[in-house]
């Protein structure tokens, strides 16, 4: 039973992202047989002073969601389940930890699998699960660990010097750390064009933000979950940042011809959470009813005011770093980005996908969902793993499904 | 003696109220065992740590989705029960996901005056101790404007004295846990610690030093258990322990945010009195959220095989992420030593116990046979 | 000397007579009725296949979930301990157990030197227990005891992925109403229960001799899954259901000598 689990895509330039992340996948591979060092890295790893300093990064939660939407997760996940890792455990971790403790008992892992690890890198702030899961693989594999600590500043930027400073000491103790490893020296003038591409396609990233609040909607989540891939694992790359361009002028294209993703876009709902990767398809669900998910929660790049760039690139870093805040910290604050969001992306409803092993998000989906109903906005709560395809009912979410899109059409 | 402690704590929320009358001062809870309470004690404030109850949480499910640390929702649930009306502040500290996340919340839902978010660094390191430290004086500046009166040198000085009487006199009376035939029970020192969180700290170091002088003469000794070691991710309450000695096993050291990981190690007083709270705070705290396994998994081991205990209990919460992903590896270093381990996934409710005295039941005969 | 184990789980109570250290007698019935009476009634039912009577019963250990219920019991001993003394008697090479129960299913690890050195158990999940595949056995219309054999026989199968019991249901439900044959089904089903037993089973610690206990050990299809998944024999008694009843005898035995 072999089916495809991809969203449907409408844009030309997303499409190319599958050849650059199989290259890029393969790139890694072959880095390793000449030698490179390999860091297994958590998002939010810093990929730009890795590459500048010619070490090859390799970002585990995202070889999780191809191990996921090759449907190949329950292989994995059951694997590190035999191991010890039970099914409160987020559902990439038991995946990769079944990959490197029951490697025998996991099905056959997509691109040839991983390129080994000389170290690991880890953020400590954006979840505990990520903690937990590297220094498991540390303890496992006996190869060392550096974890990279930033405040968690729950009130949004902040422009603390203790902050900053804070931030800036870690940066330099990750620098420390990598030289040790690798036996080089690092080069600020390479990390200095690497963060000025890097600026740069946060401001192109920031213009396509912009223009998918155009009506309709010229690109919507099933291009974008796939679209976000080069700036999150080839940042500070011109190949990213030109990608990027190209997107862009699709984009505009898109809109001066009144191109949308349906014939006549009937209603708009934007997608809260991770969405589940063995079944991307179910984005493009609502199409054939008119609708389109044009929105998602976390990859709209909100408006930044960076600080001019520092000529020291590791305080550059530090200070976009405090100044700029990916995610919403607080219950608050992600009530009030959500419902600013539907109003400037013109959102008719929200699908909120509750993740349980995913805990840092999860925790705030019930009121989250309360709050956009009590402004009377249709909403539909979808509970099942990101990842883990065992949790998830086909026949059921499509059911609940069609209940909430004959709700969005009867106020259209 | 002992049946005050246990009294305290089962009246908590009637005798923080009577304080606060008694003495004109505020009320403030805290959550986890690595805010600095001195710093609250000194502004003349009460600390108090919040615990949940194993009761059905109603109010809670309004707003949490179900799967989640069980003890997290069950102390908000309290809270919009208005069980903790009486709380003038919170300070929440960054540790786990989930209070994190209830700093939000609490802003959200609650009406407590003050909520404070407090930084804490996540990895031992230098800077780590120099950001806590200028952190920690952020707070003790928040905390005079909140009280309108500054905390004075001498002040932290004191309270950072009364706290490490605390911690040594704790210290003490959980190390005669592990004396044979046994002095104090296990569930007996864990009310003591769950209540040196609650009452003020010189009344409980008052009752504490009177109760060691005469302890070992006491008429009625607990009974000879097999002798157990409990790691866990948090357990507010004694009925573990109470179950544990039902089924005729003893628990004779451990290793919980709300026990040992609470006054273990002190704070330097002869140094700067905010570095040394930073010091002692991120450093002596062998928390999976901070600590890396290796020094973690040591420190726990260590402890049991000091407590010559014959196998180890662990319990977690469920949904509890640091601990989730440290139980493989503990379990592992400690059959690996030959102390056997029981598992079990923490939900806060009345009927875990009857699955928890089978489980315990046949890991003691075990451990007998 | 006569001794007698008597196990009172939550599916079944079973009793096994042990003369002079050898099995005469034992007897296997469904539970339903209160502790006492049903207990009583099992003993004697054993002892009807003897020459004795329950005054000859020099010794009797009462275990499983309802041991406290049997007021003649002499002592008390929990499953874990007699579900290895009963399996070690049988077979005493075997270092795990697998006692699959009907609301619970456990993993007993037994060491070098005969003592049990951990368990686990899973009595959170319903999916994985006797109680889940009853609940199947009505929805498929296959009697219980026909499901193992049909499922081997069965020349394709079809995936029941869901983890939990209820969604599982619902699943099965769907394949049924999609015309899939109740055989696929069966063997998509029994997949997903040694998932959930697999998952306590800690497979990177699991050794060999491995057997395996309980009223759903006599599910063949259940059983093999688990070997090839493990990739080591797991060997079933004659009859699974009556090792700690056995184990409860033979503490017995061992207290009386």
């Amino acid at each position: 039973m072999v089916q495809s689990t991809s969203a449907r895509k409408s844009l030309r330039t997303t499409l190319e992202v599958p050849t650059l992340r199989k290259s890029y996948y393969a790139q890694t591979l072959d880095d390793s047989k000449k030698g490179k060092k390999v860091a297994w890295c958590s998002n939010n790893i810093p990929s730009e002073i890795l590459d500048a300093m010619d070490i090859t990064s390799v970002f585990l939660e995202n070889y999780a969601t191809v191990i996921a939407s090759k449907r190949l997760a329950s292989g994995f996940c059951a694997a590190g389940e035999t191991v010890g890792f039970s099914q409160d455990v987020c559902g990439y971790a038991r995946m990769l930890m079944g990959y490197v403790l029951a490697r025998d008992k996991v099905p056959e892992p997509p691109y040839g699998g991983l390129a080994e690890p000389d170290f690991l890198l880890v953020n400590s702030y954006s979840c505990d699960s990520r903690l937990g899961w590297f220094a498991a693989m540390s303890r496992t594999l006996n190869v060392p660990l550096h974890v990279h600590d930033a405040p968690y500043q729950p009130e949004g930027p902040s422009h603390s010097a203790a902050d900053a400073e804070y931030i800036e000491r870690e940066l330099r103790s990750l620098v420390a750390f990598l030289e040790e490893q690798t036996g080089t020296k690092f080069e600020p003038d390479k990390l200095r064009a690497r963060r000025a591409i890097s600026r740069q396609t946060s401001d192109i990233m920031y213009e396509i933000s912009q223009l998918r609040k155009a009506v309709p909607s010229p690109m919507g989540s099933a291009d974008m979950f796939t679209a976000v891939w080069p700036s999150m694992y080839l940042a500070g790359t011109s190949e990213c940042e030109e990608f990027y361009n190209r997107l862009l002028a699709e984009l505009k294209e898109r809109i001066d011809g009144q191109i949308g993703i349906v014939p006549e876009e009937k209603f708009r709902i934007m997608w809260s959470g991770i969405p589940f990767w063995y079944d991307m398809r179910l984005i493009n669900y609502v199409e054939d009813f008119g609708g389109i998910v044009a929105l998602e929660s976390f990859y709209r790049t909100r408006e930044r005011r960076l600080p001019p760039q520092d000529d020291d690139p590791i305080k550059d870093m530090a200070l976009s770093s405090v100044r700029q805040r990916a995610f919403p910290s607080t219950i608050i604050a992600s009530i009030d980005d959500i419902l600013e969001a539907v109003k400037e992306y013109s959102i008719d409803g929200v699908i909120l996908s509750y993740n349980p092993s995913c805990r840092m998000l999860y925790v705030s989906q019930t009121e989250l969902q309360k709050a956009l109903e009590d402004q009377g906005i249709p909403t539909l709560g979808l509970e099942c793993d990101m990842a883990d395809e065992r949790t998830y009912s086909e026949g059921q979410v499509k059911t609940r499904l069609d209940a909430f899109v004959e709700r969005l059409l009867a106020k259209a | 003696m002992l049946e005050q402690f246990r009294q305290y704590h089962l009246a908590r929320h009637q005798n923080a109220r009577v304080w606060k009358e008694q003495s004109g001062s505020q009320v403030l809870g805290t959550l986890c065992c690595c805010v600095p309470e001195e710093i609250i004690h000194a502004a003349g404030i009460l600390p108090v740590r919040i615990m949940g109850e194993h009761e059905e949480t109603t109010e809670a499910d309004i707003h949490f989705p179900t799967n989640l640390c069980p003890y997290c929702k069950s102390c908000f649930d309290q809270a919009l029960k208005e069980r903790y009306d009486y709380l003038d502040g919170l300070v929440i500290p960054n540790v786990c996901n989930m209070i994190k996340a209830m700093y939000g919340f609490s802003k959200l839902l609650l009406k407590t005056p003050y909520i404070r978010f407090l930084e804490v660094p996540q990895r031992l390191s230098d800077q780590g101790v120099d950001y806590f430290t200028k952190e920690l004086r952020r707070f003790k500046e928040s905390l005079e404007d909140f009280v309108g009166k500054p905390i004075l040198d001498e002040a932290l000085h004191h309270s950072i004295d009364v706290y490490n009487e605390s911690r040594t006199l704790l210290e003490k009376v959980s190390e005669l846990r592990k004396k044979s035939p046994p002095v104090v029970s296990g569930s007996e020192v864990q009310e003591i610690v769950l209540s040196s969180m609650l009452m003020p700290k010189e009344e409980h170091n008052r009752l504490l030093a009177g109760l060691l002088d005469h302890i070992e003469e006491r008429d009625d000794p607990p009974e000879a258990g097999v002798r157990l070691f409990v790691s866990a991710s948090i357990l507010d309450d004694t009925d573990l322990f109470a179950l544990i000695e039902e089924c005729g096993g003893m628990v004779v050291a451990d290793d919980m945010p709300m026990g040992s990981r609470y006054f273990f190690g002190q704070v330097d007083s002869n140094s700067e009195p905010l570095r040394a709270l930073a010091d002692r705070y991120l450093n002596k705290i062998a928390c999976p959220r901070k600590m890396l396994p290796e020094e973690r998994l040591n420190f726990a081991t260590d402890r049991m095989l000091d407590a010559d205990v014959k196998g180890t209990i662990i319990h977690n919460m469920r949904a509890c992420d640091s601990h989730l992903y440290e139980y493989p590896l503990l379990r592992q270093q400690l059959e690996s030593q030959g102390l056997p381990v029981l598992f079990f996934r923490g939900e806060e409710t009345e009927t875990e116990k009857e699955q928890q005295r089978a489980d315990i039941e046949a890991f003691i005969e075990m451990l007998e046979d | 000397m006569l001794v007698c184990g008597i196990d009172v789980g939550a599916g079944n109570v079973s009793a096994v007579i042990l003369q002079d250290g050898d099995v005469i007698s034992y007897c296997v019935v469904t539970s339903g009725e209160e502790g006492a009476t049903i207990s009583r009634k099992v003993v004697d039912e054993a002892l009807r296949k003897t020459p004795f009577g329950f005054d000859d019963v020099q010794y009797l250990v009462a275990t499983g979930c309802g041991r406290s219920s049997v007021p003649f019991a002499h002592r008390q001993s929990t499953e874990v301990v007699c579900q290895a003394k009963g399996a070690l008697y049988l077979l005493p090479s075997v270092k795990t157990v697998i006692n699959l129960g009907t609301e619970s299913s456990r993993v007993i690890r037994i060491g070098e030197n005969g003592k049990v050195e951990a368990f686990t158990k899973n009595d959170k999940c319903a999916a994985g227990s006797g109680l889940f595949l009853e609940t199947m056995s009505t929805i498929l219309e296959i009697p219980v005891e026909l499901m193992g054999n049909l499922s081997l026989e069965s020349n394709g199968y079809e995936e029941v992925s869901s983890i939990c019991a209820v969604f599982a249901e619902s699943e099965v439900i769907s394949h049924i109403h999609r015309g899939v044959s109740r055989d696929h089904i069966l063997v998509g089903l029994h997949k997903a229960v040694a998932d959930r037993i697999l998952e306590i089973l800690g497979v990177a610690n699991v050794k060999s001799d491995i057997m395996a206990t309980g009223g759903v050990a006599k599910n063949m299809a259940i059983v093999k899954e688990l070997e090839q998944r493990v990739g080591l024999e797991i060997t079933v008694p004659p009859e699974p259901q009556i090792v700690g009843a056995l184990g409860a005898a033979l503490l017995g035995q061992d207290k009386v000598s």
